[in-house]
């Protein structure tokens, strides 16, 4: 079964073959990734089979390891784990990567670097697989990390505008403030167990002193809420929707992101260890959940309403896990994966129809774009909750999960957070999809096609048809996503048994309460939205609720705080301290020149016209420093020749005498 | 057999030698000898990385009786700690000379005073007798001190000589140090090996680390010894700011690992919370001020303070992963560094300056250049994959795990981790993207031979960031074998 490891290494083959790569020879070769891909799902399809039927026959399933290094008799190693999470996990990635790579053959054609850009998706969904197959924490870090720069070179895809550049410098600096926690985490775990492998660091969790579990606990936590977007490590997502929509579907919404909850679930012995570390990731859950979703409600941009949609949902797989339903997160993980990708697709195709990501401005596409439409309301329907889409079922669980758990506060909470969400997927259904066309662009009919135009850089979608769906290559992936997130709810059972626990069918009642709640989310979102224009005046709720609004508006003052609080302060206080180097540090040592030369009589056993000479001159320029640049006199360097060899002499000699 | 370890340290010297009598008629025949020599130089190396002994101790010793009557000898031999940095110094010389291939002015000795240079660092790193040890040590000042005082900018001499004195101030007390072992009744020798073994008492230990240390401290540089280092780098010729950073500096945390932990291991107990305290400033204060700088070199000279920071707080820590973290990391910012300034003097060579705001936006009119700083930026900036990661992971681990040093240390150190990615995303947003100046118009982007002098290290970047083994296999032994010196440490 050595060809697991290949199913990581093809894809990073696929960079190391495109990176050193013209320009132009890149761009041609770009099959080279999707051919990458394609390789990694194939062989993901055979470890799944391998680890089927999985439960605990599928444990550990194959194992590999390479030793990277031994440091004290340690050996830190690249190791492979395969078993039911990670050939789950092996499925989701390699279908969504080889979608997204497909789908962006057709939506990234005019881009000067689409050479560059399938090298990044590469090693990418290298990375993640690496990270998914990791048999020890150091290895999950290293492929987290790869992942990190790689969403940073993505997001700044279009580095020629300011927004990409600055939300890729925010996104990458965000998660390494997790990240400082999750390194802090490893240390700790590593003075404790003398190691980073799953095998001893979580078969001894349960051993440690509470006190150390909980911190491990508590900084790998803080690292997953920087890479899964959970407030209040959050902002860097919803800028992360500059970089083009195929990258975000499979970094900001499918992969990367999820992976703070994978993190969290295969650290879970030492969560559990600690008990209260669970109630942490739970609280930190649901208040994501619900404070994503609120954000979702006012935003106009088609993107970012589905980044905190994300945001919400990766919080919904917190609460899960923190209220020990864990396989019910990693469910939601999954059925999350397909939706939220497919609905990002969608809104690519749409984008680059209407050169528009401003839902004001659609309206009416229904009947426009039927391929496009009927997708993205299987991923909508997923996403509100609505049976019997995929997010149904995984919602379901994950409140079964918290209620049988006696955790009413967070059910309710997670009960408001479902409202939210099918209100404003029924705001973004109907401001986009149904009513009238609000531009010319959303009426289509004018082609504005650009084929020949050289300058397409800077711009997600402006260059294309019109609002009509696209063929081929953007299509079938749009397609398979949709019958995926159509099916793959009524696996839930059968899911739960391949990772080792009891299925069951949905709880009558808790199906009941969450089908209704996202029903009346939906029904008051069409209330609002859905019936004929101007039916309810937005601007008159607005303004009844003038605070609320502003605050949501302000993105809850969590960007300003971190400028006024953190940012602004960081580059006040670096320049003080360069001023104080300059002045205050490097004042000492020219001061103590001066004075050196004053004090001639101190002597440190050398001859004192060394001393003299050569002190002198530092002082005389020293204090001329930065004043006059006058030129070194050949003559003199000369004289500093003599000295300096005179010097060393002496030095010797004294050396030798004394010895003798 | 050959006395490899001879030949490798003063076969510069004959070269610099014979480039310093070439005739002033054919200026183009220094850089050649120099290029030729540094070559030959580093392909015995090779043939000494090849024929090394990872679990061998001390090889390839050579002693002879020197000053009989002092009891001065010639001894020297590398040991997995000093290999790597041997190898590094030996890896940058010929690019050194080839990205000096256009001076011009007084070639014969410039390429004499560089060869020069080699001899001093070759000569540090495999030195064990303390008289031959300090010789080495003390000609790496002169011709750095005239590269910088003749080659450099436009505040030169200021720079050539600050450098110069700080550093002789620093090694005075080395010398100090020296002496006080030599008189010491249980000490009487200048054999580094013997001296491992001759178990001073604590309380004369403390001292005698005292003077080390401030010999050591400034060449690292540790804060607040450092402001020599910046302006050093700003004056000096660009291969003198890659052997600066890329050697020099190592010379003073080599000096903690060769001389302070196996003579002084009682002192470096006692010592490890303040060298601790001093490295986790300097990773803070290092990163701080060098986010704030508007001139690029400068920007990568307060980055290195911040990275020889961590440095220290593994050689504080004294355990088997801080001390295999320091040594990785010693390696790392050569390489890497070393990429930095060889692109940051490429492209004032095209520019005229180093001021970021002036050099903004390369990746449309450079693409291979932004491309390598970018490369270069985020190997810097600690990113897993490559060569800056292991060494700053490490230190971190050995740290924590180390009961000399605060917990809280370690965590200001892990927020430095942070800072570094900042000032570096900051730089690159600015220089590698940003929007185009009106000096980067039109300059040309990086030739063939530039390219090829910085392939090497990005290989050794990522094959090292990859498989750590690559280096820490001739580390983690050493490490093992001095920390058993140690003993009860």
């Amino acid at each position: 079964m050595a060809y697991v490891a290949l199913i990581p290494l093809l894809p990073a083959l696929a960079f190391a073959v495109l990176a050193p790569l013209s320009r132009a020879v890149r761009n041609r070769m770009r099959w080279v990734g999707v051919a990458g891909v394609a390789g990694s799902l194939a062989l993901s399809f055979a470890a799944f089979a391998a680890v089927w039927p999985g439960g605990d026959e599928g444990e550990a399933t194959y194992r590999a390891s390479a030793s990277i290094a031994s440091v004290g008799g340690v050996d830190l190693a690249l190791g492979i784990l395969l078993d039911p999470v990670s050939a789950v996990m092996l499925i989701v990635i390699t279908v969504v990567a080889v979608c997204v790579q497909v789908y962006s053959l057709d939506y990234m054609r005019h881009e000067e670097r689409i050479g560059w850009y399938y090298a990044v998706l590469s090693l990418f969904t290298a990375a993640m697989l690496a990270l998914v197959l990791a048999d020890n924490f150091l290895m999950l870090y290293m492929s987290w990390e790869v992942m990190g720069l790689c969403s940073y070179l993505l997001i700044g895809f279009w580095h020629e505008r300011e927004e990409p550049r600055k939300a890729s410098q925010k996104a990458f600096l965000t998660t390494r403030v997790g990240d400082v926690g999750f390194a802090i985490g490893l240390a700790v775990m590593y003075a404790t167990t003398g190691s980073f492998a799953f095998d001893v660091v979580l078969g001894s969790a349960a051993g440690w002193a509470p006190g150390v579990a909980t911190a491990v606990a508590l900084l790998l936590l803080f690292g997953a809420m920087g890479k899964s977007a959970q407030v209040p490590l959050h902002v860097w997502l919803p800028d992360a929707m500059a970089g083009p929509t195929p990258a975000s579907a499979l970094i900001h919404a499918a992969t990367m992101v999820a992976a703070g909850v994978y993190l969290v679930a295969r650290a879970l012995p030492i969560f559990e260890a600690s008990g209260i570390a669970l109630t942490v990731t739970m609280v930190i859950g649901a208040t994501t959940a619900l404070v994503g979703g609120l954000l979702a409600l006012v935003q106009f941009d088609l993107k970012k309403v589905l980044a905190y949609s994300t945001i919400s949902q990766l919080g919904y797989m917190f609460v899960a896990i923190g209220a020990g339903g864990a396989v019910a997160g990693m469910f939601h993980l999954v059925t999350h994966a397909f939706f939220k990708s497919l609905l990002f697709l969608g809104a690519g195709v749409i984008i680059h129809a209407l050169h528009t990501q401003d839902m004001r401005e659609m309206g009416g596409l229904g009947r426009r774009m039927p391929w496009t439409a009927a997708t993205f309301g299987a991923g909508a329907l997923a996403l509100a909750g609505i049976a019997p889409f995929s997010g149904f079922w995984s919602k379901d669980e994950i409140l079964y999960a918290v209620w049988k758990g006696h955790h009413y506060v967070v059910f309710a909470l997670a009960l408001a957070a479902a409202f939210v969400t099918a209100f404003y997927v029924a705001r973004l259904w109907f401001r986009v999809f149904m009513g009238a066309p609000r531009t010319l662009a959303a009426f289509a009919g004018h082609a504005d096609t650009d084929h020949g135009d050289e300058d397409h850089g800077g711009h997600d979608g402006g260059h294309d048809e019109s609002a009509a769906d696209r063929r081929g290559e953007t299509r079938w992936p749009m397609v398979l996503l949709g019958v995926i997130t159509a099916g793959i709810g009524f696996s839930a059972p059968f899911f739960s048994e391949f990772l080792g626990h009891a299925g069951h069918w949905p709880d009558p009642m808790i199906a009941s309460v969450s089908m209704g709640v996202a029903l009346a989310g939906l029904g008051a979102g069409w209330w609002v939205y859905g019936r004929r224009a101007g039916a309810v005046d937005t601007e008159a709720i607005k303004a009844r609720f003038r605070p609320a609004y502003s605050a949501l508006d302000a993105k809850i003052y969590f960007d300003a705080a971190y400028e006024r609080l953190a940012i602004r302060p960081f580059i006040r206080v670096t320049e003080s301290l360069a001023v104080f180097d300059r002045i205050v540090v490097d004042g000492v040592v020219n001061g103590a020149a001066v004075l050196w030369r004053t004090a001639t009589d101190l002597s440190w056993g050398f001859d004192r016209r060394v001393i003299d000479g050569v002190v002198n001159g530092t002082a005389r320029l020293s204090r001329s420093a930065g004043v006059a640049l006058r030129r070194l006199q050949s003559g003199r360097v000369q004289t500093y020749q003599r000295y300096v060899l005179g010097a060393l002499v002496l030095l010797m000699l004294l050396i030798v005498v004394k010895g003798a | 057999m050959l006395p490899l370890l001879t030949m490798i340290v003063f076969l510069p010297l004959l070269g610099a030698v014979v480039t310093a009598l070439l005739p002033k008629s054919r200026p183009d025949l220094p850089r050649q000898v120099a290029l030729g020599v540094t070559l030959a130089d580093l392909a015995l190396v090779a043939i000494l990385v090849a024929r090394f002994d990872v679990s061998g101790g001390f090889q390839f010793m050579e002693r002879a009786s020197w000053v009989p009557e002092a009891g001065i000898q010639y001894l020297m031999a590398v040991d997995g700690i000093s290999l790597p940095l041997l190898f590094l110094s030996a890896l940058l010389m010929p690019i050194a000379v080839i990205a000096s291939w256009k001076i011009d002015d007084r070639p014969a000795f410039y390429f004499a005073m560089l060869q020069l240079l080699a001899v001093g660092m070759n000569g540090v790193f495999v030195a064990l007798d303390f008289v031959l040890f300090y010789v080495f040590w003390e000609l790496v000042l002169v011709p750095m001190y005239f590269m910088i005082a003749l080659w450099g900018g436009p505040r030169r001499e200021y720079a050539a000589i600050k450098f110069f004195l700080y550093t002789l101030f620093g090694s005075v007390f080395m010398l100090v140090g020296i002496l006080a072992l030599y008189l010491h009744p249980a000490g009487g020798t200048f054999d580094m090996i013997a001296l491992a073994d001759s178990g001073l008492p604590a309380g004369f230990q403390w001292w005698v680390f005292a003077a080390f240390f401030l010999g050591f401290a400034v060449k690292v540089p540790v804060f607040p010894f450092h402001t020599w280092l910046p302006d050093a780098h700003v004056e000096a010729p660009t291969a003198g700011s890659v052997l600066l950073a890329g050697i020099l500096l190592k010379m003073g945390t080599y000096g903690f690992v060769r001389v302070s932990l196996p003579i002084l291991p009682e002192a470096s107990a006692s010592w490890a919370p303040f060298v601790a305290l001093l490295g986790v400033i300097s990773i803070v204060y290092g990163a701080a001020v060098a986010f704030a700088q508007t001139d690029l070199k400068k920007l990568v000279a307060y980055s290195s303070v911040s990275h020889m920071g961590f440095v220290m707080l593994g050689i504080a820590a004294g355990t088997a992963e801080g001390l295999n973290g320091a040594v990785a990391i010693m390696f790392a910012h050569g390489v890497i560094t070393g990429m930095l300034f060889l692109l940051v003097g490429m492209v004032y060579e095209r520019t005229r300056t180093r001021t970021i705001a002036e050099v903004s936006g390369l990746s449309k009119q450079a693409p291979v250049a932004a491309g390598m700083l970018a490369f270069a930026s985020f190997a810097s900036l600690g990113l897993p994959g490559l060569a800056g990661f292991p060494g700053e992971f490490l230190s971190l681990v050995g740290a924590w795990r180390s009961e000399l040093i605060a917990p809280g240390y370690v965590i200001v150190a892990a927020i430095g981790v942070l800072l570094a990615a900042a000032y570096m995303l900051w730089m690159v947003q600015r220089v590698v993207l940003g929007t185009q100046s009106g000096t980067v118009e039109g300059i040309t982007d990086l030739t063939r031979v530039e390219i090829a002098i910085l392939v090497p290290l990005v290989v050794i970047t990522i094959g090292m960031g990859v498989y750590w083994s690559s280096l820490l296999r001739y580390v983690d032994p050493a490490v093992g074998a001095l920390l058993a010196s140690m003993g009860a440490m």
